[in-house]
């Protein structure tokens, strides 16, 4: 009788462990290709919005503290959840969290991200949000519309725009007989710099192997040689070209003439220009409400023009409304309202060392008189590329931070570690495109 | 409740009896088994044999098609030139590296703090729990503490080296040997207490009259630590050494904090790459994969290891 129920105990268990392992392997209900966001008010019943966001450092989280109880107090029926974390865990945590549908209703993401998750079912469209609030490309720098939109339908809308500039330690030129004042904006003025401070032994730029910030300074010496970065339909990497090796060598250049010291830890580049002991550093702008800094005698700028052209890095983030499985409209509709609310009032973002990405709000004189050191990045928003936007591209964008890694630490000449990368990245656009089919 | 009263109480009439009791026994011994059972079928054996299937799939966890792929996982890690298998390997040879490098000092050097230990001297357990300390903390701890420490430009070590005049500007977690140096002497400062304590209690665990009983036939201190110190051990080591290559096989975090992998992928362990892989970029059948491959490297390894142990035992 015992022996019985024991059995028949471990059966059922048994069944359930292949039950559930079965149901987990039919791969769960189909990724809809999302909902819409409807357009107009929310005067439906309370609701609590939950908001996950990465803006943990700096001034990020008084300044959204701020925005959200404003908001909260001029709502009756709407109660925005601020969550932040950081912007690791929100990638590694919310496509499961929608998936389960604990995610939260409405998240600002990198605008690197937006097609992953769209192409992921993970987000709602927004256009019709976007058309309430009379957003379209021509409300923002070039580029950066586009990236929030995946197969025709916009998934991302731009919240703020992070360039890179040149930083530059005033205390360090005045010591080595510059003029503190004059802001080397072309290559030959760029070099003398370099070579003024050398001769006084200062090494003038250190060049950092990471993505912080060695990788950003690669892709903006890219672009201004005219590079790119992938094709047009991003099926291809293009930056093991000629721009790509001159771009690197630029960059090597500043170690084998002794303006860097060859072997820079992450970080080590602002650390050494708060330290005095270089005189510029090319890093973005989210540097500038860096505490440390404040106490320097430093300016910021437009990055010097290396190349042929015009070019800066850039990254962005984007709000998006989030596909949870069984997602409330009405939490939905609420997010809507608070996204319209907040572009109303981006102006106060800028005080995080962000660029608000609506042209109107940079373009308003208080913004330049409240913030005066985000002022040389506004005009490089003319001619700064955004990141490559498309399913899966994070995996090959990978590849090419261990390439710039691999040739600054002189394991791999420029070329061989591009074309290194390149290969690999090529393999991983093609299994992108197949798994996504875009 | 009143059922229940009488059908406990009638138990022990209506059954024994009839039943052997080695019959009851079983029961016994497999009920107070079922729930570590059920643990270890849900947390073990489903998941093990769940990978497998998800393996043989392009199984992207965020997408509604998994398509079936058969072997093609298992073979792109045999195709040279194939997407993963340049790193998987590469990542192989890290993680063989570090075992191969650390091992024997996470081995050694508990083992002559053990013996320097267990002699009788002032102040023992003051340093037992000095050598025991930096276990407790936890990886995350030690990486940020370690990359500050050892950071080539602004950190302590190279600062307090250049103070006694040697070239300082060693870069410890950039570039290669260097990184290697700076991640098994991490681990092994972080480890050896945890090492120590065990092949400590062995060493007490030896019976005190064999020494005795060296110290007549003449042996020397060097004789009775290898007559009477390792043999006594023999146990204890194989504990240590087993659960040492183990863990060095499964290092991720010294790693993920101190070098970020680099120079390029050249400290990037292999349980770091298929993390990475299956869980950022949520390519759960390639990973599951590698997982099987790591798995029988690290299985052969342990049937070889305990193949040694008993024989030397014997």
């Amino acid at each position: 009788m015992k022996n019985g129920l024991v059995r028949r105990l471990t059966a059922a268990g048994v069944a359930l462990a292949v039950g559930t392992a079965l149901a987990a392997c039919s791969g769960g209900t189909a990724a809809s290709t999302g909902g819409d966001v409807k357009a107009g008010g929310y005067d439906g019943p309370k609701v609590t919005v939950t908001f996950w966001n990465g803006f943990t450092g700096g001034a990020g989280p008084q300044v959204l503290k701020k925005l959200v109880s404003e908001f909260n107090s001029s709502h009756k029926n709407i109660a925005i959840s601020s969550v932040p974390m950081e912007w690791d865990d929100i990638a590694a945590k919310m496509p499961l969290a929608v998936k389960a549908g604990r995610g939260p209703d409405v998240t600002v993401v990198h605008g690197s991200d937006v097609a992953t998750y769209a192409a992921q079912g993970l987000l709602l469209k927004a256009d019709a949000i976007a058309k309430t609030l009379k957003m379209d490309e021509s409300d923002f720098p070039s580029g950066l519309y586009e990236n929030g939109s995946y197969q025709d339908a916009q998934y991302g809308l731009p919240w703020s725009v992070t360039p890179l500039g040149l930083y530059i330690n005033k205390d360090v030129l005045k010591k080595a007989g510059l003029d503190e004042d004059t802001v080397p904006t072309t290559e030959a003025e760029y070099d003398e710099a370099l070579a003024a401070l050398r001769a006084k032994g200062v090494q003038g730029e250190w060049v950092d192997p990471y993505f912080f910030t060695g990788v950003m300074e690669f892709q903006s010496l890219l672009w201004q040689y005219g590079g790119e970065l992938y094709n047009d339909d991003v099926s291809k990497a293009t930056y093991n070209s000629d721009a790509g090796v001159k771009a690197l060598n630029v960059m090597l250049d500043r170690i084998k003439q002794g303006d860097s010291p060859a072997k820079v830890a992450q970080d080590g580049d602002i650390n050494a220009l708060i330290a005095g002991k270089t005189a510029f550093n090319w890093n973005g702008i989210w540097q500038t409400s860096n505490t440390a800094l404040q106490s320097k005698n430093w300016t910021a700028a437009a990055v010097p023009q290396i190349g042929t052209e015009k070019a800066v890095w850039s990254s962005s983030t984007d709000w998006a409304f989030v596909n949870n499985k069984g997602q409330d409209s009405n939490k939905t509709q609420a997010a809507g309202v608070f996204v319209q609310w907040m572009n109303e009032h981006s102006l106060a973002w800028a005080e995080t060392g962000e660029l608000p990405a609506t042209n109107s709000v940079r373009e308003d004189s208080s913004l330049v008189s409240k913030y005066p050191n985000l002022k040389p990045f506004l005009a490089e928003l003319d001619y700064a590329h955004f990141e490559t936007s498309a399913p899966g591209i994070p995996s090959a964008d990978a590849l090419l931070n261990t390439a710039v890694n691999e040739a600054i630490l002189q394991k791999k000449s420029p070329q061989q570690a591009l074309d290194d990368a390149a290969k690999k990245a090529d393999l991983q656009l093609q299994q992108n495109k197949q798994q996504y089919g875009y | 409740m009143s059922d229940l009263v009488v059908e406990r109480s009638a138990l022990p009439q209506v059954a024994p009896a009839r039943k052997p009791r080695g019959g009851r026994r079983t029961l016994t011994a497999y009920l107070f088994l079922a729930p570590f059972l059920l643990l270890f079928v849900v947390f073990v054996v489903v998941p093990a044999v769940y990978g497998i299937w998800i393996s043989l799939h392009a199984w992207n966890p965020l997408l509604p098609v998994k398509p079936f792929i058969g072997l093609t996982n298992y073979l792109q890690l045999f195709t040279p030139g194939s997407l993963t298998s340049g790193d998987f390997w590469q990542s192989m040879g890290a993680t063989a590296i570090f075992t191969v490098a650390s091992v024997p000092f996470l081995v050694a050097v508990p083992l002559l703090l053990a013996v320097l230990l267990n002699q009788r001297l002032a102040g023992g357990s003051v340093f037992r729990a000095v050598f025991f300390a930096p276990y407790v903390l936890g990886v995350a701890v030690i990486g940020v503490m370690w990359r500050y420490l050892l950071d080539p430009q602004n950190g302590a070590v190279n600062a307090v080296l250049s103070f006694f005049g040697v070239q300082a500007d060693i870069p410890w977690t950039v570039d290669v040997p260097w990184a290697w140096i700076s991640l098994v002497g991490v681990t092994v400062w972080w480890i050896s207490g945890f090492n120590t304590v065990i092949l400590l209690a062995g060493l007490k665990g030896i019976n005190a009259e064999l020494y005795d009983a060296a110290a007549v036939d003449g042996a020397g201190a060097w004789r009775k630590f290898l007559s009477v110190t390792l043999p006594g051990l023999r146990p204890v080591m194989a504990f240590v050494t087993t659960t040492t290559i183990l863990g060095s096989a499964n290092m991720f975090g010294q790693s993920f904090l101190l070098t970020q992998g680099g120079p390029g992928t050249e400290t990037r362990t292999v349980i770091m790459y298929i993390a990475n892989l299956g869980l950022s970029q949520n390519q759960m059948g390639a990973a599951s994969a590698m997982s099987y491959v790591l798995f029988l490297f690290l299985a052969l390894i342990s049937i070889v290891n305990f193949r040694l142990q008993s024989r030397r035992g014997d």
